[in-house]
């Protein structure tokens, strides 16, 4: 846990050192990075904004990661996530609203679980990379969302432009602090640390997840199922991230256009390596990394730094990462 | 619509796309036949693309552009076989971190130092063109009219196979990819090879990105490769890890990528983003045409711990 506290910083230092060698200005960089996420009940609730994605979608990742399956495709299924929902939404107009709240969040889940079916299966059954098919399924799904706001969820009178429909009031997900963007959705990603740590330490799916990821051979002998348990954490993890899509968009931006998604499905890879893919180590890095977010996206305005720099700053926290697991594993030797 | 001259667009359109994901293919290969996976291609290629930018802007000569590129592959090549190889991590994870580190990085800088007001451009190497060849309807600018970087990429395929076949480092890398130990035993420096051949690769990711910025755009934008380096990784899958195998589904790939974009100048009424998806969804549909009985170097992805 050291050593990934100490990833986290080199990215950080890093980044800084970025900002300044193209011409950022250095102070108010820093300043605006440590200290904006605490200024205000606004920023303070934004933190756990992005809290509430990063760990739902963490959680999946982490547990996958246990099992040694890379889910790289968190963002795309983060993507048909909330287009299912929205779709749910704009279609399911005869039903009482909360049920129709409901419904979005299980068609959410559905999406993401739909869109990792075809890597589940191409790897149990041809041995495919999940990371690469994943990964090619995200550039596929940032088309579908462009599809999707051209055709069934176009707002009427949109014009010209890729916009859906604003969620009516009784479809979106209950404040909790008024005035932010903090709802309840927060408390599903805490409902869903508990589901995930009973899974992982109260179940035999989860004894089996944790025998595979420490020693492959040792769980074929006890008898498990590799790709039997493979498939089910992959398809959980496309769950979780298409949830995540699903409670984004009912409680936080209630509308879609082509700009939302913004790489929160890498980040929750990063957070949940750096939790070291425990579900409470995830959901500690999860809080860490929002505050860092959220003070990065405050840095950007207040120094003129472009948004690319955020995915320097992960690379580098994931090279950190790895140089961690080195002087980890040379400690125990 | 469908004249002579749209097909003949077409089929030049394929072999043009050709050698950016053919490069980073071929050197991810190398690097693979000894055991080692850098899934940072496309962070490489985004780097390379972004210095052969910038070291055109300032020579104009696109040829240095290239060679530049090599230069800083082969820099963040060696960083990267620094963890991989002697720090024994994660294959993964510095593979990932190398990516986006790429992604961000060429961006930012292409943002810091030349993107001020108008968007800069710089001379792009142009296309051959052979007296009488080069006019033969529907074949001639396909086959004799194409970028010189064409033709070289094409020739590398057999030079990398008999590099790997026939001459004794290519055995040795190969001997490293499937028992390292045993290698070892037989005098091979494990280290050292996985370091050449993870360089080797970065050099080649580096020119195919570059080949994006100094022939087909002749300038930088975001995340300019697409993914592509991803593309180039599952190649080497359907190829079976086979130099010669890469190039038939590399151009089933080109062509279908290419039709779209043909398409797309027509102005059929299909939206681009639904034609923007279809190269994506042939890779995936092809794993299981391509993707049966693939045999990976045996110690694909498995760190190797000298004398231990």
């Amino acid at each position: 846990m050291g050593y990934n506290a100490l990833a986290l910083a080199v990215g950080i230092v890093s980044g800084l050192a970025l900002v300044f060698a193209t011409g950022g200005d250095l102070r108010a960089a820093s300043t605006t990075l440590l200290l904006s996420p605490i200024s205000s009940t606004y920023s303070f609730a934004e933190i756990f904004v992005r809290l509430t994605i990063l760990l739902i979608m963490g959680l999946g990742i982490a547990l996958g990661l246990r099992a040694g399956v890379w889910n790289v495709g968190a963002e795309g299924q983060y993507i048909v996530g909330s287009v299912m929902a929205m779709i749910a939404a704009m279609y399911l107009t005869s039903i009482p609203p909360p049920l129709t709240l409901v419904i979005m969040m299980l068609a959410g889940a559905g999406g993401g679980f739909l869109w990792m079916i075809v890597p589940a299966v191409l790897k149990a059954r041809f041995g495919a990379n999940e990371i690469i098919v994943t990964l090619l399924l995200n550039l596929v799904a940032s088309n579908f969302l462009l599809y999707a706001l051209d055709g069934p969820i176009r707002a009427k009178g949109s014009g010209g432009y890729l916009i859906s429909d604003v969620l009516p009031p009784e479809l979106r997900i209950p404040k909790l602090i008024p005035q932010t963007r903090l709802g309840l959705g927060v408390i599903i990603a805490l409902g869903l640390v508990v589901v995930f740590y009973l899974l992982s330490e109260r179940t035999s799916f989860g004894l089996q997840v944790r025998t595979i990821g420490r020693n492959r051979e040792a769980a074929r002998y006890a008898g498990i199922s590799i790709p039997r348990v493979v498939i089910m954490t992959m398809l959980l993890a496309g769950a979780t991230a298409g949830l995540a899509g699903a409670v984004h968009v009912s409680g936080v931006i209630y509308a879609l256009d082509p700009g939302y998604p913004s790489g929160y499905g890498f980040i929750a890879i990063i957070v949940a390596m750096l939790g070291g893919t425990s579900v409470i180590g995830t959901a500690i890095a999860a809080f860490v990394m929002s505050y860092f977010i959220v003070g990065a996206e405050a840095m950007q305005s207040a120094a003129g730094v472009p948004f690319a720099l955020v995915y320097t700053i992960e690379g580098i926290i994931l090279f950190s990462l790895a140089a961690g697991q080195y002087l980890m594993s040379r400690g125990r030797s | 619509m469908l004249d002579i001259l749209f097909v003949e667009a077409i089929l030049y359109q394929t072999l043009k796309l050709v050698p950016a994901i053919l490069l980073a293919s071929l050197g991810e290969l190398v690097a693979e036949k000894s055991g080692v996976v850098n899934l940072g291609v496309d962070g490489l290629m985004l780097m390379g693309a972004f210095t052969a930018f910038a070291v055109t802007y300032v020579t104009g000569n696109p040829w240095l552009g290239i060679v530049g590129a090599i230069g800083l592959s082969l820099i963040l090549g060696l960083m990267f076989a620094f963890f991989a190889v002697s720090l024994r991590v994660n294959q993964v994870v510095v593979g990932l971190g190398l990516w986006l580190f790429g992604l961000g990085l060429s961006d930012t800088l292409f943002r810091g130092f030349f993107a001020i007001g108008t968007t800069p451009t710089v001379p792009i190497i142009g296309d051959i063109s052979i007296p009488f060849l080069t006019s033969i309807p529907v074949i001639g600018r396909l086959f004799f009219g194409q970028n010189p970087i064409v033709y070289i990429s094409i020739l590398l395929i057999p030079v990398v196979a008999i590099f790997l076949g026939k001459t004794n480092l290519g055995m040795r890398i190969t001997a490293v990819g499937e028992n390292p130990r045993a290698a070892e035993t037989m005098g091979v420096n494990v280290y050292r090879i996985r370091y050449l051949a993870v360089l080797i690769g970065a050099a080649f990711a580096g020119a195919g990105g570059a080949y994006y910025t100094i022939t087909l755009l002749s300038t930088f934008i975001l995340n300019i490769t697409f993914g592509r380096g991803f593309i180039a990784l599952a190649m080497i899958y359907f190829g079976k890890w086979k130099p010669y195998r890469i190039l038939l589904p590399l151009i089933i790939f080109g062509f279908v990528d290419s039709l779209q974009l043909g398409v797309q100048t027509l102005g059929v009424p299909i939206k681009y983003f639904f034609l923007n998806m279809i190269p994506y969804i042939t890779i995936v549909a092809l794993i299981p045409i391509f993707g049966r009985h693939a045999e990976a170097p045996a110690a694909l992805m498995e760190p190797y711990k000298k004398g231990g």
